[in-house]
C-alpha cells in the first residue's frame, strides 16, 4: 500500500515539482495551494507525510501546523516544513511547534522525497497509530475473557485461540505484535507453542509471554528453554500481568525501530558562518552534493538550532562576532546530544596556531576557507562517513554487548530456575519419604505390640493357673511394656505430624477448648476430684487444631502431677509481659526442680520416675514445637513439690486477651 | 438378626486374627467368623457368595487395609462397584488412625473405621460394641433380587 503525502504550499512549481518526485517514489501525492484546502484534505484522512510551506496565502504554516498537531489524526503524521525563511529563529519554531524536519528553499527534490521516506518508516516501526495486535492462546474461556478484557481496555487488539493448533494458524495468518499462551493446554502445551514460533522464520521475533498456573519452578525453566521473552503466574494481579505483556511488547518494537533509521538516509549539515556572501556559496556547492543545508550566521544561533535539530556534520567559522567559533564549537563538544556530530572548523588564514586552537576545542578538522571547495567537500564527505562507521561500530558493539548480557542474564535465571526446582523437588521427595516413613511406623511398628499384648493377656487367662505370682508379674510387665511402646509411637507420630501440619490461622478460644479438655479427663478418670479455674474470653489467632494439641499435653501434665494431691488445683490465666499476651498453665502438682527446667522441653526428657508419673517425654517437646511454628516462646517455671507453672506466647499479633 | 448371621474378617496377621477370634469370644459374639488372609481371596469369597441362590453374604465385613495382594482400599472400592454388594455393611478394622486412611475408607463407603487398639482389653471392648451394633441394633440392607 502506498503513502499518500500532502503537498501544502501557494508556489504552482514547487508543487509540481514535489507531486511529480513524490509520485515517481511510489507516494500517492495530493497537492494543496492554500491552508484551507489543506485542511479539507488532511481531515478527509489517509495522509501519512504532509510538506509544508510556511508562508500561505491564507495563514502561516506553523500555525496549520500547531492545528495539525492538536487533532487525533494529526498528532503522528509526519511533517516537513518548507521555507524560503532562512531565518534560525523561524526554523526553531517550526521545529518546536513540531515539524520532523524543516528544509530550506532551495530545496533538494531527493533530500525531500527521502527524508519524507524515512520518516514513514520510523512511525511505522513505531506502531503508534494502529492498535497493537495480541494473540491470546488459553483454553480457559474466564481467563482468556478476563485477560482479553484488560488488553482491549488497555489499547491493544485481541485475537483468540483455544488451543496450541488454532494458535500457530491464527498466529501464521495474522501476524500478531505478540502472543500470550497458557503453559497448560490441551494437545500441544504453551511451551511447545512458543517453541513452534521460534522456528518460523516470519514469526521467531514476536514477543511470547507463557502464562503459568501453578508455582511450579520447572514451569519458569520450561518457559525460558522455550524461548519465551517472559513468563507470567495466572494468579498474578491483572495490572501486574498487563505490565509484564506491555514491557515484552516494548522490547519487540524497540529492535524494529533501529533497523528502520539507515546509515544512508539524506544527510543535512549545518553552515555557521557570519559572511552571507561565502554562506550562499557554500549552500549552493553542497546542495550540488544533495546535502540539505541549514545556515546560521553566528554560534548563538547554531546553538539555538542544534538544541531542536538534528544535523549529520556542522562547518563552523572561527571568526565571527559574538561567542566565537572556538567557544562554540567548545559548546558543541560538551552537550551530551551534539558532541558527537563531525565538526570541522573553517577559517580566513592558513594558521598553524588556530588550527591547534580549534582542534584544542574539540573539532574534528580544520580547513582553511582559501582552500578548493573541491577539498571541502571531500572532508565533509570523509567526515559523515567517519561517523557513520563509527556509529555502525558502536551498533555492532552495543548489540554484541547487548546480546552478552541478554545470554548471560538468561544463563542466570535458567540456572537459578533449575535450582529452585532441584530444591522443590528435593523437598517433595523428603517429605514423600517422611510421609510414608511414619505411615509404615503407624501401621507396622503397632501390629506386633498387638500381639505381645493380646497374647499375653491369653496366656494370663488361659494357662494362669500354672504360672506362679512371679510368672503373672513378668507378663503383666510384657503386657505394660507393650502399652507403654504404643503410646510412645503414638507421641512420636503427632510430633512428626506437628511438623509437617500447615499452619491454619484463626479464631481459637482457649478457655473453651482448655474446659473440653479437661471433661475429657475427668471423664477417663470419673473418682479423681480436681478443680479447674478457667479464665474466660481467652481467644488467641491460631492453629485450631495445634492448640488444642497444646492443651492436651498442658492439662494432661497437670492432671498427671497433681494426682497425689488431696486438693488439685489447675489454673489457666493470661496476663501481659512487656507488651506480649502471656497464657499459662499452672497446677499445684509434683512440681520440678529448676535445675533441669533446661531439659523439660527435650524429647523423652523425663524429671520423674515411671513408676510415679508415667509418661513419654514428648508431650513438652510437642508443645514446644507448636508454640515455635506460631512464632511464640514456651518457658516453664516450678518448684519441686510445689506445683509447676508452664508459660507460653504466640508472637505479638495473636494474643487477644479480653 | 439371627445368631447365625456370619462375619467376613479380612486380615493377613495370624496374631491379630487370633486376637480378634478371642476377642469376639469374650466379647461372647457367638456367630460364624469365616477368615480370610487377603484382598483377593475376599473378593473371591464374597462374589462367589453372592452368587449363590439364594446369595449367602456376611452381615458385616470386618477390612483390614493393609493386605497382600488386593489391598482393603481396592476390596472395598470394587465391592462398592458391584450391584450385589454394594450395600454390604463394611468395618474398616486397621491399626492406622492415618486421616488419609480414615478419609479414603469413608469416602469409598466405608459404614466405620476402628482402629485396632494396642491394649487387649480395650480390644475387646471395642469388639463388643462392634458385635452389638453390626450383628444385633443395625437393620440390614434387604436382599438383592
Amino acid at each position: 500500500m502506498s503513502d499518500t503525502v500532502l503537498v501544502v504550499d501557494d508556489s504552482l512549481t514547487v508543487r509540481m515539482d514535489l507531486v511529480e518526485a513524490f509520485e515517481a517514489a511510489g507516494f500517492r501525492a495530493t497537492p494543496c495551494s492554500t491552508a484551507s484546502e489543506a485542511r479539507a484534505a488532511f481531515a478527509g484522512g489517509g495522509a501519512s507525510v504532509v510538506v509544508l510551506d510556511v508562508l500561505l496565502p491564507d495563514g502561516d504554516g506553523v500555525e496549520l501546523l500547531g492545528e495539525l498537531r492538536a487533532s487525533p489524526l494529526g498528532a503522528s503524521v509526519a511533517v516537513l516544513m518548507l521555507s524560503s525563511e532562512a531565518e534560525v529563529k523561524d526554523r526553531v519554531r517550526g521545529l518546536r511547534m513540531g515539524a520532523d524536519d524543516y528544509v530550506g528553499k532551495p530545496y533538494d527534490t531527493g533530500y525531500v522525497v527521502a527524508k519524507a521516506r524515512e520518516l514513514v518508516r520510523a512511525r511505522q516501526a513505531a506502531g503508534s497509530p494502529r492498535p497493537r495486535t495480541v494473540l491470546v492462546i488459553d483454553d480457559s474461556v474466564t481467563f482468556r475473557e478476563v485477560l482479553r478484557e484488560a488488553l482491549e481496555g488497555a489499547g491493544y487488539a485481541v485475537l483468540v485461540a483455544n488451543d496450541g493448533e488454532e494458535g500457530l494458524r491464527l498466529a501464521a495468518a495474522q501476524r500478531p505484535d505478540g502472543v500470550v499462551v497458557d503453559g497448560v493446554l490441551p494437545g500441544i502445551d504453551g511451551a511447545s507453542v512458543i517453541r513452534h514460533i521460534r522456528l518460523d522464520v516470519a514469526l521467531r521475533d514476536v514477543p511470547c509471554v507463557l502464562l503459568t498456573g501453578t508455582e511450579d519452578g520447572g514451569a519458569e525453566l520450561r518457559a525460558l528453554d522455550a524461548g519465551a521473552d517472559a513468563f507470567v503466574r495466572k494468579e498474578e494481579d491483572i495490572d501486574a500481568i498487563l505490565a509484564r505483556i506491555g514491557a515484552a511488547l516494548r522490547r519487540g518494537a524497540g529492535a524494529a525501530a533501529k533497523e528502520a533509521s539507515s546509515a544512508h538516509g539524506p544527510k543535512k549539515i549545518l553552515a555557521v558562518d557570519d559572511s552571507p556572501t561565502y554562506l550562499s556559496e557554500l549552500a549552493s556547492v553542497l546542495r550540488a552534493e544533495r546535502y540539505e543545508v541549514v545556515l546560521a550566521r553566528d554560534g548563538e544561533e547554531a546553538l539555538e538550532l542544534l538544541a531542536v535539530e538534528h544535523v549529520d556534520c556542522i562547518l563552523l567559522d572561527r571568526l565571527m562576532p559574538g561567542l566565537g567559533g572556538q567557544e562554540t564549537c567548545r559548546r558543541i563538544k560538551s552537550a551530551p546530544i551534539v558532541r558527537d556530530v563531525p565538526l570541522i572548523m573553517l577559517t580566513g588564514m592558513d594558521d598553524r596556531g588556530a588550527m591547534l586552537d580549534g582542534l584544542g576545542a574539540g573539532a574534528d578538522d580544520y580547513i582553511a576557507k582559501s582552500s578548493e571547495f573541491e577539498v571541502l567537500k571531500a572532508r565533509v564527505r570523509a567526515q559523515i562517513r567517519r561517523k557513520q562507521f563509527e556509529d555502525e561500530n558502536r551498533r555492532i558493539r552495543e548489540e554484541l554487548l547487548k546480546k552478552e548480557m541478554e545470554a548471560s542474564e538468561a544463563r542466570a535465571a535458567h540456572q537459578l530456575a533449575a535450582m529452585r526446582a532441584g530444591l522443590v523437588e528435593e523437598l517433595e521427595r523428603k517429605n514423600r519419604e517422611l510421609e510414608a516413613f511414619s505411615y509404615s511406623v503407624s501401621h507396622d511398628l503397632r501390629a506386633p505390640l498387638r500381639g505381645i499384648d493380646g497374647l499375653s493377656k491369653a496366656i494370663l487367662e488361659d494357662y494362669g493357673d500354672a504360672l506362679d505370682e512371679r510368672g503373672h508379674d513378668y507378663l503383666r510387665r510384657v503386657r505394660g511394656g507393650a502399652q507403654r511402646m504404643a503410646e510412645i509411637i503414638d507421641d512420636l507420630l503427632q510430633l512428626a505430624h506437628v511438623s509437617g501440619l500447615e499452619l491454619q490461622r484463626g479464631s481459637v478460644d482457649l478457655s473453651r477448648r482448655a474446659r473440653e479438655v479437661f471433661a475429657e479427663l475427668q471423664r477417663r478418670e470419673p473418682g479423681r476430684r480436681v478443680e479447674l479455674l478457667v479464665a474466660d474470653g481467652l481467644v488467641v489467632e491460631a492453629d485450631d487444631r495445634l492448640m488444642t494439641i497444646v492443651l492436651e499435653n498442658l492439662l494432661g501434665n497437670a492432671w498427671k502431677f497433681t494426682g497425689k494431691r488431696a486438693e488439685a488445683r489447675i489454673e489457666l490465666a493470661a496476663g501481659e509481659i512487656e507488651g506480649e499476651t502471656v497464657y499459662r498453665v499452672r497446677d499445684n502438682g509434683a512440681g520440678f526442680d529448676m535445675a533441669y527446667v533446661d531439659r523439660l522441653f527435650r524429647s523423652f526428657q523425663r524429671l520423674h520416675s515411671e513408676a510415679d508419673f508415667p509418661g513419654t517425654g514428648i508431650g513438652l517437646a510437642t508443645v514446644h514445637r507448636i508454640i515455635d511454628r506460631h512464632g511464640g516462646r514456651v518457658w516453664a517455671e516450678g518448684t519441686l513439690d510445689a506445683g509447676a507453672t508452664i508459660s507460653f506466647s504466640l508472637g505479638r499479633k495473636a494474643g487477644n486477651a479480653r | 438378626m439371627s445368631t447365625d448371621a456370619c462375619i467376613l474378617l479380612v486380615e493377613d496377621n495370624p496374631d491379630d486374627v487370633i486376637l480378634t477370634l478371642r476377642a469376639f469370644k469374650k466379647a461372647h459374639v457367638a456367630n460364624p467368623i469365616h477368615v480370610v488372609s487377603d484382598g483377593e481371596e475376599a473378593l473371591a469369597h464374597l462374589f462367589a457368595e453372592a452368587s449363590k441362590d439364594p446369595p449367602r453374604l456376611p452381615a458385616v465385613i470386618l477390612l483390614d487395609l493393609n493386605l497382600p495382594k488386593v489391598d482393603g482400599l481396592t476390596v472395598l472400592r470394587r465391592l462398592r462397584a458391584d450391584e450385589r454388594t454394594r450395600r454390604l455393611p463394611v468395618v474398616v478394622l486397621t491399626s492406622s488412625r492415618e486421616e488419609r486412611d480414615i478419609i479414603g475408607s469413608y469416602d469409598l463407603g466405608a459404614n466405620s473405621f476402628v482402629r485396632k487398639p494396642v491394649d487387649f482389653d480395650q480390644f475387646v471392648d471395642a469388639a463388643r460394641q462392634l458385635g452389638l451394633y453390626w450383628l444385633v441394633l443395625n437393620e440390614p440392607p434387604p436382599e438383592v433380587p
